[in-house]
């Protein structure tokens, strides 16, 4: 088990990537709080799955935009486990595409706050036990490769994500010789709810463009995830590592 | 009320915490960031540690000043603090013994004058109002 008795905190943990996070994180052993926003079916099942399969998880309701859930989530972790927190991943997102000539001021503002501020809040929370208290701990950023290979329609989700990126490589830089790592995964083309829409309508034609010919799964990005979170990657901060099955090298031949 | 021994004591203590440092490393001249590897982050640290052991408030900036000279050039002239820069820093650490500083006074050098002497006097200044 690679993370024995770690404590965990997962924003945005009952769908998707974060979902896949959480059990993963349970089945190596940490106790995972988690944050949801909405879906309280979702995280009902997540704690009855993890539980059932020997693990524990903590269902934590609240919008990761509004100002008051980073520390309520805190409280609720350090008041259920003994006061603890090792490990945080920021992976709450959201996507609001627009054209940017149609963008409204909502669609900017609620991508943003939710991604990057949300991610600002949580970390800010944490790193008063990790880096004070503990002089351990490890935050990791779940980014996107959009923040780079940028797609039509999403200025406010790739200047997020490509704030969170700076955002990683300069807390590493200030904790680092506290014990805390920070790094970044920048997730490729996921099979999750963000990207259904558009799996529906471009098909097999995003398949192509990938060159290890197959979509990403929740999965994929969740192992990276423990592997960061583990002892083992002590020697890794500051980074943005990416997850894309090869899709940022550019485009194979279709022909 | 704690007598001086009494307060260096605490001071060292603080400091072997908040840096990390073996007891022996803590002289009265040791220097924070050179001798002690302190950075940014650790005299954070060390202000509220001190705020806690001591019971006294440490408002931001009266132990380690930030940016005294804010790129001032009547402050600063040729890597040199001029006596203007001086006299600021003369009234912003009144605890600091600056005799040394002033015979060689150059900007890169100030941050040798935080030492754990320099801590402790400035505790004992707050613990005797």
């Amino acid at each position: 088990m690679l993370l024995k008795d770690q404590i965990a905190l997962v924003t945005g943990g009952s769908r998707g990537i974060g979902r896949a996070i959480v059990k993963a994180f349970a089945q190596e052993g940490a106790k995972v709080g988690f944050v949801f926003r909405g879906n309280q079916e979702a995280a009902d099942s997540l704690v009855k799955e993890v539980s059932e399969a020997g693990g524990t998880a903590l269902a934590i309701q609240g919008d990761v935009a509004d100002p008051g859930t980073a520390q309520k989530a805190i409280d609720a972790i350090t008041q259920a486990w003994g006061g603890r927190l090792d490990i945080l991943v920021n992976n709450a997102g959201v996507i609001r595409d627009a054209l940017f000539v149609r963008m409204s001021e909502e669609d900017w503002r609620t991508v943003l706050s939710t991604n990057l501020d949300g991610a600002f809040r949580f970390c800010k929370a944490a790193a008063d036990l990790m880096v004070f208290k503990q002089r351990s701990g490890r935050i990791i950023n779940i980014s996107s490769i959009a923040a780079d290979h940028v797609n039509k329609g999403q200025t406010n989700y790739a200047a997020s994500k490509g704030a969170l990126n700076a955002l990683t490589r300069c807390l590493a830089l200030e904790v680092a010789g506290r014990g805390v790592t920070v790094n970044a995964i920048a997730p490729g083309f996921i099979e999750t709810d963000m990207s259904e829409a558009v799996r529906n309508k471009a098909g097999d034609l995003i398949k192509k463009m990938i060159p290890v010919r197959r979509l990403g799964k929740p999965e994929d990005i969740a192992h990276l995830t423990v592997f960061l979170a583990s002892p083992a990657a002590s020697y890794i901060t500051g980074q943005v590592l990416t997850v894309d099955g090869g899709l940022s090298l550019g485009v194979p031949d279709v022909g | 009320m704690l007598t001086q021994e009494e307060i260096y004591k605490k001071v060292s203590n603080t400091l072997v915490t908040a840096l990390n440092v073996d007891e022996d490393e803590i002289q009265p001249g040791a220097r924070l960031q050179n001798d002690l590897g302190a950075e940014s982050i650790d005299f954070l640290d060390i202000v509220f540690r001190l705020e806690r052991e001591f019971n006294i408030k440490i408002p931001r900036g009266e132990l380690f000043p930030e940016s005294i000279f804010q790129g001032d050039p009547d402050m600063v002239q040729d890597g040199k603090v001029t006596a203007k820069g001086l006299a600021e820093l003369r009234s912003r650490m009144p605890y600091a013994d600056l005799s040394k500083f002033e015979s060689n006074p150059q900007v890169t050098a100030i941050g040798d004058l935080f030492t754990v002497e320099l801590i402790t006097k400035y505790v004992e200044g707050k613990l005797s109002k």
